[in-house]
């Protein structure tokens, strides 16, 4: 079958926006798919990305009520590498202190990023939480 | 498409056996906690868990898989689990949890 599927320029930026819940981080999954696909990310780079962005989803949702608010997916290709953040919007004001098994799944996540990613971070301002990561093409992180 | 998730339980196996397959994430891995709570409470000994029909897993995953080799441990068994996808153990690698779980490559190399 002939490959159709058009490549993404330089600079590129693709944004989703769903129901902030666990369920629905499937969608972040298949989008960060098919856009690193697009991308010229190559098939391990394209599982380790759905992999990882799941895990970013996962830390943004980390200590929140499930389901308060959207959160927001921006994925941006610029030059070899693709930055995807996760935004959770006014998530302090349900913020719920994390337990013993949330705080375990969190370093799992952070274990994950720091070896499928170059970089990653997460950050809490002003009622928001975002986590980041980025990836370049050809550069296995671990 | 993806692989639809299920679980399978055979208890009269010795050790019990759940096999599972799908995506364990964060919608389906509460449906293998239940599970193995209740297969890990009623089990003598060990268990083993087949991830042969697994595609892939994340963290919360790991963390119900954790929880569950705790309990076994507190019962004087042990979890195992087997294994054979390359993208399934790289997971287990780059958290060190092949340090923590017995994998094996079969269930009958699992004891099963």
């Amino acid at each position: 079958m002939a490959e159709t599927r058009e490549a993404l320029q330089n600079d590129d930026r693709v944004e989703l926006r769903f129901p902030a819940r666990g369920d629905l981080i499937v969608l972040a999954r298949l989008v960060t798919s098919a856009v690193s696909a697009r991308a010229g990310f190559d098939i391990e780079e394209l599982e380790d990305l759905r992999l990882a962005v799941g895990e970013l989803c996962l830390l943004t949702l980390q200590g929140t009520d499930d389901g308060s608010g959207d959160l927001c997916l921006r994925l941006r290709v610029r030059d070899d590498a693709i930055s995807i953040s996760s935004t959770l919007e006014r998530a302090a004001a349900s913020e719920v202190s994390p337990d013993n098994d949330n705080e375990e799944n969190a370093r799992l996540s952070e274990q994950i990023l720091g070896a499928l990613v170059d970089e990653h971070g997460r950050e809490s301002r002003d009622g928001s939480v975002r986590a980041w990561m980025r990836k370049r093409r050809g550069g296995h992180a671990e | 498409m993806d692989q639809e998730f299920r679980i399978e339980e055979r208890t009269d196996a010795s050790p019990p056996v759940v096999a599972v397959s799908g995506e364990i994430d964060v919608a389906t891995a509460p449906q293998l906690r239940e599970c193995l709570h209740r297969v890990v409470a009623g089990s003598e000994a060990s268990v083993v868990v087949d991830l042969l029909g697994v595609t892939f897993l994340d963290s919360t995953a790991l963390g119900v898989l954790v929880g569950a080799l705790k309990r076994c441990r507190e019962l004087g068994g042990d979890l195992h689990l087997v294994v054979t996808d390359p993208r399934i153990m790289k997971i287990f690698e780059i958290t060190g949890l092949t340090n923590v779980f017995t994998i094996t490559d079969t269930v009958q190399a699992a004891g099963a």
